[in-house]
């Protein structure tokens, strides 16, 4: 009853939000992503591909496990993902492994949930927890200590926490048997497991002095009975990283490790008592595993660096059977990347893949051993990797066909340093994934100018001869039919630029990027932490630009560029308007600086392991291109070392005479970027009137300190912030982040006014802020808080206290916008009589005066006013029917449209909620009529799930991290961007309707119908009624 | 108040060692069958309270939440595209298996509610959420079919064929229906001004009138016309 009342209520408000099928993908974009592959043996890209046994053709994918928790299969033909499967953010996936038509995964610390899914339509088959995460060991790396081999009866053995051994039925899940060793991986940690028909053996190593040995153990593998357990006499340096199984096709299985610089190898056998053989020859360096174990070729590289490929024969001794030329190290050539794969039949590929220092270009050899009678067949070819967009190479999978004897075609599939997926084909590409951009760290939208009329010269028109202006005149005219003919067409049609149609442009490149009518199309510019910022246009998706920032003098080194802040330091309206132009302040983490010569380097490791800069690059928001003019448009971007040292805080100062961005070092001392003459003129007027809060802490608590900037200088020529205010929070309490308002929130009326015709003034001081606070990890009793204060003196306004989750995390999240503060949290406390396990919105409003018509004019005070603090509170709290994962409002151009607010839910919607139910003072009784003039309804806990308010419709949007809201031209539209590290989503909301525009559903033909029917009534009756009058003067 | 508590604590720290795991299953029903459901809703997950305990719904609709340690729990189905009931689980460190209760949602959780649900829990999908409204399209017949069009297109009707109508009656069957309409037009600015009880009185008369209508009906039938036709002809003197 409560649900359809909830509906009809919904449906009551505004049936104008809901979206139109048509609309869907017209108006809004959906980008699926996976997230940057993670290139460990067990989850880098791989190919696998499936036999149909009825049609006899056979299909691939491309599957991988990436940094967003993602284990997902892409289509190699063009490169959309065919599927992919979401783990909990507590449960990350650290290994794959495809067989037949399914593909098993491994998931959480040692590996403690285990899955089974469908390796064509991602359908979860099986999902069972081997032990609790808690109980898990954490190696390093994740990967080892576990293992997964698939029998021959479809079911699964699973090797769990370097100890454990279970054998799970590929359909049901059901544990057939499980075994632990007793020593509790304390000794022993194995790293593989081998299925033979015979046995079923761990294979790892057990720690000696200095040293490991390596350590077999043979299980039966219907009864999980230990059969034989052996230590064989070894001493491996490297760890379980040398150490791998290799079968030949004998199906005889053989343990190999690297010691001394050659290769040993055993074969395994149930009882275990075989002696390890040693190869002779060449001494390696170390071995690589290339995906064909399995196949039992290896690649060894020797101390010069050159690739061999070794191979288990068939009569169980191993063999070198090539080595690929060129390969030693060398400056000529990068280091090479080996890979394995194989072609329809099964038969394997090796490639090796490397970047030519001196030609530029990125080479494949890709070597077939079964070719050429078996001596091997190597088919090289070069392709133009553009180093320059994607960084360098990092990993490489590969599929091979056999078309015709003696030739070979080959596909990789590159993951890149900037977190591009590329699938070549020989030498060209066939598609790009962007796979960066789940992973974005500051981004905004930016307007873009008005298109350029291309005006014909207007210059010289006062001495122009006759001629030439005829035909001057005759060449404008030329496009006027064609326009006659359009003017007529829309009059008659009605096709007018329509606020749900795609404002996307025809694919034309040379065009310069230019806004629509309604100002619909702006471009997102978004930085990632791998390295590239990226120009995506926000009508359709498509990326425009891209750029890779430079390191700078780290280059070197080598070191990691993380995006912190971006600023629209031009917009288009400005004075000196040229294309907009956006800065974005990045952390630059140098790599260890190791240099003899320095003074630093007598210090210990800690003192220098990463160097950190400031480093702000400024760019042209529509093209990418370097503001600064430093680095050209096809090299990668430089930025400008602004602080040599980490950055606390920036701001952008903006007012109608300059916009820059003021940044503070760890000493406080303000930098100004761009740092002009002008720009610091500016600064040094408005220096008196700025402030701003930090956090800072001490041994137990932390506290919030606003700050000023001292009018002199410093004698480093710097402006230096001193601190005018502390507020101390509880002991135990830390602060997790500090909410202001948006930045551009323009305020249309000040006030409410209420039903009985006297005014609530809203509360508007500039400087307030909200802060989110959580329980320091060794606080006893876990709570959250809530704090709204005046920034400009540190007085608490609003303060309120949050239950945390049962492990002591606080999930609030919470938008600040006017004098309007929703925050989210999970109330799973029991107790209270009505207290029921919900996710609450809790809205609060802020009013100046302790009453209705208390005026202080809030928004023009001075920070020091004592009447600041004069504030009265609305609050009210709400039941959520869905987990919160970001929230935000909507912001349009001079905020006149009501806002809602915009809510990623865990079920993968984006929810709008409009600000009528939000309202805290909805009356707890009937309303009254003074309450209904002021349209407020009655007060219902639950707020209602209804599926006409969903905004992103059947796209499924996971773990959203952040959604950004933009204005548009027109005032009842705004623009919504959210992103996260799975998908990127993009599209309008009118929350009060589209009211400055024709409505989509105005009814042109029936105002036409009415109107020509009414003329027809008017023609007919005329001379009618004329006639009467005529009758009745002369009966009369 | 302070000691029961702490022993509480700890004893609930022993019991997390008891946890059970909570199965269940989806049954695909005609609002979300099988494979297809499956298919689209991509990764839908049943989970508890906040979602730190979960679990992924397999193929045939199994789920399986495992070390539940004992407590008072709101089961979900977080789904795309379905809505599905919440339930109220109870583990109890007594018994084996959980109690089962349905809940409404933003209801208090005390008193539980008295209906025990059968165990392994079984849910299946109310309804398929709807994203999206239709299209009002235009068309001529249901604009026609609209009651304000109809009384439109009935009064121009009327007003066409009225004086033809009233051509062809019967003079005396004319002036009754002059009277009616006229009494009806009384009672109608009567209400219209407000007037209610002369309006009432006007009903009230219709009735008394009918015996001696006869004599007086003529009267006013001839007073009306006359006084409406005279003065146009005194304007134009």
């Amino acid at each position: 009853m409560r649900t359809i009342i909830g509906l009809w209520l919904a449906a009551f408000v505004s049936p104008l939000l809901a979206i139109h099928a048509s609309e869907a993908g017209a108006i809004d974009w959906h980008k699926a992503l996976i997230g940057l592959p993670l290139t460990a043996l067990h989850t880098g890209p791989s190919f696998h591909r499936t036999e149909d046994w009825q049609f006899g053709a056979t299909q691939s994918v491309v599957l991988t496990a990436t940094a967003s928790n993602v284990l997902a299969a892409l289509h190699p033909e063009n490169g959309t993902v065919a599927w992919r499967h979401v783990f909990d953010e507590r449960d990350r996936v650290i290994a794959y492994k495809a067989y037949g038509n399914y593909v098993a995964s491994l998931s959480g610390p040692g590996g403690a949930t285990f899955r089974i899914l469908d390796v064509h339509s991602g359908v979860l088959i099986v999902e069972r927890q081997l032990h609790t995460p808690e109980s898990g060991r954490l190696f390093e790396p994740t990967s080892l200590g576990i293992g997964l081999a698939p029998s021959a009866e479809s079911d699964v053995f699973i090797l769990t926490d370097g100890h454990q051994l279970r054998r799970v039925d590929g359909q049901s899940g059901d544990v057939q048997w499980e075994w632990a060793s007793q020593d509790q991986a304390s000794l022993y940690v194995y790293s593989n497991v081998v299925s033979t028909p015979s046995a079923i053996y761990l294979v790892g190593l057990a720690k000696s002095f200095a040293s490991y040995t390596v350590h077999i153990t043979a299980f039966s593998p219907t009864t999980g009975e230990e059969l034989s357990s052996a230590d064989i006499p070894s001493s491996i340096t490297e760890g379980p990283s040398q150490l791998f199984v290799l079968s030949n096709k004998n199906k005889d299985s053989h343990v190999v490790w690297l010691q001394d610089g050659r290769i040993h190898s055993l074969r395994l056998a149930p009882d275990l008592k075989g002696k390890a053989s040693v190869t002779k020859g060449a001494t390696y360096k170390k071995l690589l595993d290339v995906k064909l174990c399995e196949d039992g070729q290896i690649v060894g590289i020797k101390e010069d660096g050159s690739g061999r490929v070794v191979k288990l024969a068939d009569d169980g001794s191993l063999k070198v059977t090539w080595e690929f030329k060129n390969s030693a190290t060398s400056k000529q050539y990068s280091e090479s990347i080996y890979t394995g794969g194989k072609d329809m039949d099964g038969a394997p590929y090796i490639a090796r893949v490397f970047w030519s220092n001196i030609l530029r270009t990125a080479s494949a050899h890709v070597l077939a051993p079964h070719l050429a009678d078996g001596k091997g067949l190597v088919t090289g070819f070069t392709f133009p990797f553009a180093t320059h967009t994607h960084g360098i190479i990092t990993h490489v999978a590969l599929d091979a066909v056999n078309p015709a004897e003696l030739r070979v075609l080959s596909r990789l599939v590159l993951t890149t340093s900037t977190g591009a997926v590329q699938l070549w084909q020989q030498d060209q590409l066939q598609w790009i994934r962007e796979e960066g951009l789940s992973d974005i760290r500051a981004v905004e939208m930016v307007e873009l100018p008005e298109p350029k009329v291309v005006a014909s010269q207007i210059a010289n028109e006062e001495n122009e001869a006759f001629s030439s202006r005829l035909f001057r005149q005759l060449s404008d005219a030329q496009n006027f039919p064609q326009y006659a003919a359009k003017f007529a067409r829309r009059f008659a049609t009605g096709s007018y630029a329509s606020v749900s149609s795609s404002v996307a442009s025809q694919a034309n490149a040379s065009v310069p990027l230019s806004r629509d009518a309604f100002g619909l199309r702006k471009i997102i510019v978004a930085a990632t932490t791998h390295g590239k910022v990226f120009g995506i246009d926000s009508s359709s998706g498509e990326i425009v630009w891209s750029r890779v920032y430079g390191l700078g003098w780290a280059a070197e080194v080598g070191g990691r560029i993380i995006p912190l802040k971006m600023f629209v330091t031009r917009a288009v309206g400005d004075a000196d308007g040229a294309t907009p132009q956006v800065a974005i302040v990045a952390e630059r983490k140098a790599d260890n600086v190791r240099d003899p010569m320095s003074p630093m380097s007598l210090l210990p490791d800690t003192h220098f392991q990463s160097l950190t800069d400031t480093v702000v690059f400024h760019v042209d928001a529509l093209t990418g291109a370097d503001a600064l003019g430093v680095s050209q448009d096809k090299d990668i971007l430089q930025g400008k070392d602004v602080i040599a040292g980490s950055c606390v805080e920036a701001f952008l100062y903006q007012d109608d005479d300059a916009k820059f961005v003021l940044l503070f070092d760890e000493f406080l001392q303000t930098h100004i970027f761009p740092d002009t003459s002008h720009n610091y003129d500016v600064f040094t007027n408005v220096v008196r009137s700025l402030h701003f809060p930090l956090r800072s802490s001490s041994e137990t608590t932390r506290t919030l300190t606003g700050h000023r900037i001292n009018v002199e200088k410093e004698f480093t020529g710097k402006h230096v912030a001193y601190p005018t205010w502390t507020t101390a929070f509880p002991p135990n309490e830390d602060i997790l982040s500090i909410i202001t308002r948006p930045s551009s929130s323009p305020v249309a009326s000040h006030g409410k006014v209420l039903g009985n015709r006297t005014t609530l003034y809203k509360y508007l001081n500039p400087s307030t802020l909200v802060v989110l606070t959580g329980s320091l990890p060794m606080a006893k009793a876990k709570s959250c808080g809530v704090y709204v204060l005046d920034g400009g003196k540190g007085t608490v306004l609003y303060h309120s206290i949050l239950p945390a989750s049962p492990s002591g995390e606080c999930n609030v999240k919470a938008v600040f916008t006017e004098n309007w503060l929703v925050y989210s949290y999970y109330d799973g406390e029991l107790g209270a009589p009505d207290q029921a396990k919900s996710h609450r919105l809790v809205s609060v409003e802020l009013y100046e005066g302790a009453q209705p018509d208390d005026k202080i004019s809030s928004s023009e005070l001075a920070s020091y006013s004592n009447l600041t603090t004069h504030v009265s509170v609305y609050e009210q709290s709400f039941v959520f029917p869905r987990g919160i994962l970001a929230m935000t409002t909507t912001s349009t151009k001079y905020g006149i449209s009501v806002k809602d607010i915009l809510i990623a839910t865990d079920n993968s919607q984006i929810v709008s909620v409009p600000r009528r139910f939000l309202d805290p003072r909805r009356p707890k009784r009937k309303v009254t009529a003074e309450e209904a003039e002021e349209w407020l309804i009655q007060y219902d806990p639950l707020l209602p799930d209804d599926p006409k308010r969903v905004i992103s419709h059947r796209y499924q949007i996971s773990y959203a991290r952040q959604i950004l809201t933009s204005p548009s031209l027109l005032e009842s539209t705004s623009l919504i961007f959210a992103y996260g590290p799975h998908d990127l989503f993009s599209t309008r909301s009118s929350p009060s309707g589209t009211f400055d525009v024709l409505s989509e559903d105005f009814n042109k033909l029936q105002l036409v119908l009415t109107i020509s029917g009414l003329l027809a009534a008017i023609l007919v009756t005329r001379p009618m009624v004329s006639r009467k009058k005529v009758k009745e003067r002369w009966y009369d | 108040m302070r000691l029961p508590s702490s022993l509480l604590l700890l004893a609930s720290s022993f019991c997390s060692a008891l946890a059970l795991d909570l199965k269940g299953q989806i049954l695909w029903n005609d609002v979300c069958p099988g494979k297809l459901c499956h298919h689209t809703e991509g990764q839908a997950r049943v989970q508890l309270d906040d979602g730190r305990l979960h679990s992924g719904i397999t193929r045939d609709g199994r789920f399986t939440i495992p070390n539940v340690p004992k407590g008072i729990y709101i089961l979900e189905v977080v789904a795309h595209d379905h809505v599905f009931d919440k339930l109220r689980i109870d583990v109890v460190e007594t018994e084996l298996l959980p109690e089962v209760r349905p809940y409404i949602p933003g209801t208090p959780l005390s008193p539980p509610a008295q209906v025990l649900l059968s165990y392994p829990i079984v849910l299946y999908a109310r309804a398929a959420y709807d994203f999206y409204i239709p299209r009002q399209s235009f068309n001529v017949l249901a604009m026609f079919q609209n009651p304000m069009m109809l009384m439109m297109v009935f009064t121009g009707v009327m007003v066409l064929a009225m004086p033809y109508l009233m051509k062809n009656m019967d003079p005396e069957a004319l002036q009754d229906f002059g009277k009616h309409q006229s009494k009806i037009a009384e009672v109608q600015n009567a209400f219209q001004s407000g007037d209610i009880k002369s309006g009432f009185s006007a009903i009230m008369n219709s009735g008394e009138e009918e015996p001696r209508s006869s004599g007086s009906a003529p009267a006013a039938r001839q007073g009306t016309p006359t006084s409406r036709n005279r003065a146009p002809k005194n304007k134009r003197r």
